[in-house]
């Protein structure tokens, strides 16, 4: 029996590895890819078995750093009075945005 | 100081990625279809959620959430020079509002110490030179 302990367990760090790789590339795609990928998932086994916000930190890490000019952004309030450009309110004043849908 | 709500795409609309906690909220909806369902959506939410400040809606290709990586939910901090001063870690764990204040906070320090020494050029000359 023992000698098949050392391929078993190399056997399950490579499907480790191979399953990580496979979330942290789901990770990157654009959020309804990954959001199809996440739904698929049995129960909270990708939870459990990775270091979930660690790889969640570093793929969406995006371009910007602190520092960076912020894009610029020209949209329409939610009100439909008039539309909002960002670099209109940051000529005047420090701007904190908040990004997040209902669900 | 001007806070401003990017509304995005849908975190867990039921077609994609239900999730049970909001089966129990009752927030069930299927992702929308064009800007204009987005928007419907939109306002639900700053009303249920009883959201105060401005909210906009960005355009149905996603593209500031595209620039900002701003799914599912994220914080930024923009300085008066157009700057990002502060960005959070990627929602749901790096949506932080006590992290905001502390920016906030560091962000009043570095104007007030900007204004101390703007109103008093010498404030930064060694005492040597004052002297002189």
């Amino acid at each position: 029996m023992r000698k098949f302990l050392v391929p078993f367990l190399i056997v399950l760090l490579v499907a480790y590895a191979l399953f990580a790789a496979f979330v942290w590339k789901a990770m990157r795609q654009p959020p309804e890819a990954f959001a199809r990928v996440m739904a698929r998932m049995p129960g909270p086994v990708v939870f459990l078995l990775l270091p979930f916000e660690t790889l969640w930190t570093h793929a969406r890490a995006g371009n910007l750093q602190a520092g960076d000019p912020a894009p610029d952004f020209s949209l329409m309030k939610l009100d439909k009075s008039e539309t909002v450009q960002l670099s209109s309110l940051t000529a005047r004043q420090p701007v904190v945005l908040v990004f997040g849908s209902y669900t | 100081m001007a806070f401003l709500a990017v509304y995005i795409l849908e975190a867990h609309p039921s077609d994609v990625w239900q999730m049970e906690s909001n089966i129990k909220d009752k927030v069930v909806l299927a992702s929308p279809k064009d800007y204009e369902e987005r928007s419907l959506v939109a306002g639900a939410c700053v009303r249920k959620l009883g959201i105060k400040f401005p909210a906009v809606i960005d355009g149905f290709e996603n593209s500031t959430e595209k620039a900002y990586t701003g799914w599912p939910d994220r914080i930024y901090l923009i300085d008066a020079k157009g700057r990002v001063a502060y960005k959070s870690r990627p929602g749901p764990f790096g949506f932080r509002p006590q992290e905001l204040r502390s920016a906030l906070e560091h962000l009043q320090e570095t104007k007030s110490s900007q204004l101390m020494h703007e109103e008093n050029p010498l404030a930064s000359f060694s005492a040597t030179e004052r002297q002189r």
